[in-house]
């Protein structure tokens, strides 16, 4: 579970002070599916960053698991992005000269797993996204849902609290979207925690809870039954 | 990511840039190559120089006499004070001293049979054949016994075996002709002397000292050295050896002393030193260059792979994994650059002992001195690239175009 309370964002000092964010509360329970909508100028990159660790709120709190996340140390951020985050990106991010494997086991290079268990994990994840045919290619040799289906394989790695994923299908067409909603919405059904920002109706309409930005603030936050 | 595994990275990206880690290298390559073959040289010339100051013999030491004036004389005529066996002994008896080498030298006319030439005649004693490690390959050394008796008897090199003997003629008790007078050889020898200082035309002879100084008229002793028990410490064992017959001989105007090498040796090291840092220190510019020229090619690196590092700092690597990886890359790429121009140095100097007198050697050490001396490079020149790499927020690299 993680819980935000009055998280602000204020970027550079004095009369160039830019405030991004003003008070979010936000409290996503485990297993939920949460889509972040906004459009763009909205905050809702930032949040997603502070969601993810990649960067810090001015002020608040932000409870993970029942913890305060009480520093901002660069060390710490990344032990937690490590640790409890999987990101997936809309330009999928590769390493582009190591095959599927490698790409997808890079996580547990950096939490000090051995060798042998990074690649029995990456091949059983890479099995699970169905890319059992795909693992000894290049990321050049795959097509760009393939490629998102690596990188999902890569976020569920380390076996994180949260799925993060920021505009997953915004360099897909409809169609292989589509595969890849799927592919979160089954991930979600097992009890992985999924949060998905984009600015896409058709996309948000997968989730089970749909969380509206603008200008900073929280100004819509619906669950859907489906 | 252990340091193993980061040198494996690090090689497979200096290898999937080839060209460029190659052009990058060149500054260092050339740098070490440059460094370690001037030190061979200069190793080499200083062996080849202390070689040649110390050929005739290397751990005899010639003493020689000294005279020294009167206040206000000139000094023009002097008579050297004649030296006995009594001398010998005592000299023998110094402490470091092992053999004490007394010659005088003659020069005859010798005729056997048909044959005749012009011979440079050593007399010696007993102690000579040992001392010098002489072979004697026919016949006898000669005996104590030869120099009290004043026998008449010789030894002749190999070379004059040659020239006055058949090959199948027995030289042994055969009486030669020396300036009209008979003589026994009772030995032939194999001369210890390097081939450029031998008389190759008709070769030399050994004889008891006495009998030179008898059948010629010269002094007994003529020349006197020591040999050193410790080759290490030639130069002290002479000086005492010097000071010991000095004293013995009460010599008020003039004194025995030894060339010192140790003055020579001295100065040949201050010179090839002197040069060798010289040309060290171009080098050293050399290798700064290249360090620049790897720092400025890591910094385009960091920029080329800026979404790279905000990929691996976003699945969590730290500000410390990536300055390590950084400078793990720019530590191997300028250790293999030591490492190849380690390989240039070696092959230069096998032809520079090929094609000149000198044997240059590359010698473990330097070797050393050359990879840890590149890699400290890599260290210096890599930090400030790493580091901006390390720096790099995740969020900002990612977007990065």
């Amino acid at each position: 579970m993680m819980k935000l309370s009055d998280i602000t964002k204020v970027y550079g000092k004095g009369s160039l002070e830019v405030s991004v964010l003003h008070g979010i509360d936000l409290t996503i329970e485990d297993g939920e599916f949460v889509a972040i909508m906004g459009p763009s100028g909205s905050g809702k990159s930032t949040l997603m960053n502070i969601i993810g660790f990649l960067d810090y709120p001015s002020t608040g709190t932000y409870e993970l698991n029942g913890e305060q996340i009480a520093s901002a140390k660069e060390s710490t951020l990344a032990k937690l992005r490590n640790e409890h985050v999987g990101f997936v990106f809309q330009q999928f991010f590769m390493f582009p000269r190591d095959n599927a494997i490698k790409n997808v086991a890079s996580p547990l290079v950096y939490a000090g797993v051995s060798k042998r268990e990074r690649t029995a994990r990456a091949k059983d994840l890479l099995v699970k996204v169905g890319l059992g045919d795909r693992m000894k290619h290049l990321p050049n040799e795959l097509s760009g849902g393939q490629k998102q289906r690596v990188a999902i394989a890569r976020a569920l790695v380390n076996n994180p609290t949260i799925l993060l994923a920021d505009e997953p299908t915004g360099a897909l067409d409809s169609n292989t979207s589509e595969q890849i909603m799927k592919l979160f919405k089954q991930l979600n059904e097992e009890g992985k925690t999924v949060i998905i920002v984009t600015h896409e109706e058709e996309i948000a309409a997968y989730a089970k809870r749909i969380i509206t930005i603008k200008d900073g603030r929280i100004t819509d936050d619906r669950r859907v039954t489906s | 990511m252990n340091i193993l595994e980061s040198f494996k990275v690090a090689l497979s990206s200096i290898w999937n840039h080839k060209v460029r880690s190659v052009l990058t290298m060149l500054g260092i390559i050339i740098g070490v190559a440059a460094v370690i073959i001037i030190v061979a040289i200069g190793q080499g010339t200083k062996k080849q120089m202390t070689d040649e100051l110390f050929a005739t013999d290397k751990n005899a030491i010639q003493i020689y006499y000294e005279y020294i004036p009167p206040e206000g004389e000139e000094g023009m005529f002097w008579e050297e004070p004649e030296l006995t066996s009594e001398d010998i002994k005592t000299l023998s008896e110094v402490p470091g001293v092992k053999a004490v080498l007394a010659t005088n030298q003659g020069w005859g006319m010798m005729v056997h049979d048909d044959e005749q030439g012009e011979m440079q005649i050593t007399g010696v004693g007993a102690e000579f054949f040992p001392a010098r490690d002489i072979q004697v390959v026919e016949g006898r050394a000669l005996y104590a016994a030869d120099n009290d008796g004043l026998n008449r008897v010789v030894l002749i090199d190999t070379i004059a075996r040659e020239k006055f003997f058949k090959e199948t003629e027995n030289p042994i008790g055969e009486i030669i002709d020396l300036n009209d007078n008979p003589y026994k050889v009772v030995g032939v020898y194999e001369s210890p002397l390097p081939e450029q200082f031998r008389n190759t035309e008709t070769g030399e002879m050994l004889m008891p000292r006495s009998v030179i100084s008898l059948m010629f008229g010269n002094r007994e002793i003529e020349q006197l050295s020591v040999i050193a028990s410790d080759p290490e410490n030639i130069s002290e064992t002479g000086r005492l050896a010097a000071d010991t017959l000095t004293a013995e001989k009460g010599l008020e105007d003039g004194k025995y002393s030894t060339n010192d090498f140790e003055d020579y040796e001295r100065e040949l090291n201050t010179m090839i030193s002197l040069l060798t840092l010289l040309i060290g220190s171009i080098a050293g510019i050399s290798l700064l260059v290249g360090g620049i020229g790897v720092m400025n090619i890591m910094l385009v690196s960091v920029t080329e792979r800026t979404r790279e590092i905000g990929l691996r700092k976003a699945i969590g690597a730290t500000r410390k994994k990536i300055l390590l990886q950084f400078l793990i890359e720019s530590i191997t790429l300028t250790s293999l650059g030591g490492l190849i121009g380690i390989g240039l140095a070696a092959v230069g100097s096998i032809l520079v002992s090929k094609f000149s007198p000198i044997t240059a050697t590359v010698s473990p050490i330097i070797v050393l001195i050359g990879v840890s001396f590149s890699a400290l490079i890599g260290i210096i020149f890599g930090m400030l690239p790493a580091n901006k790499a390390s720096k790099l927020s995740p969020i900002e690299a990612l977007r990065y175009e």
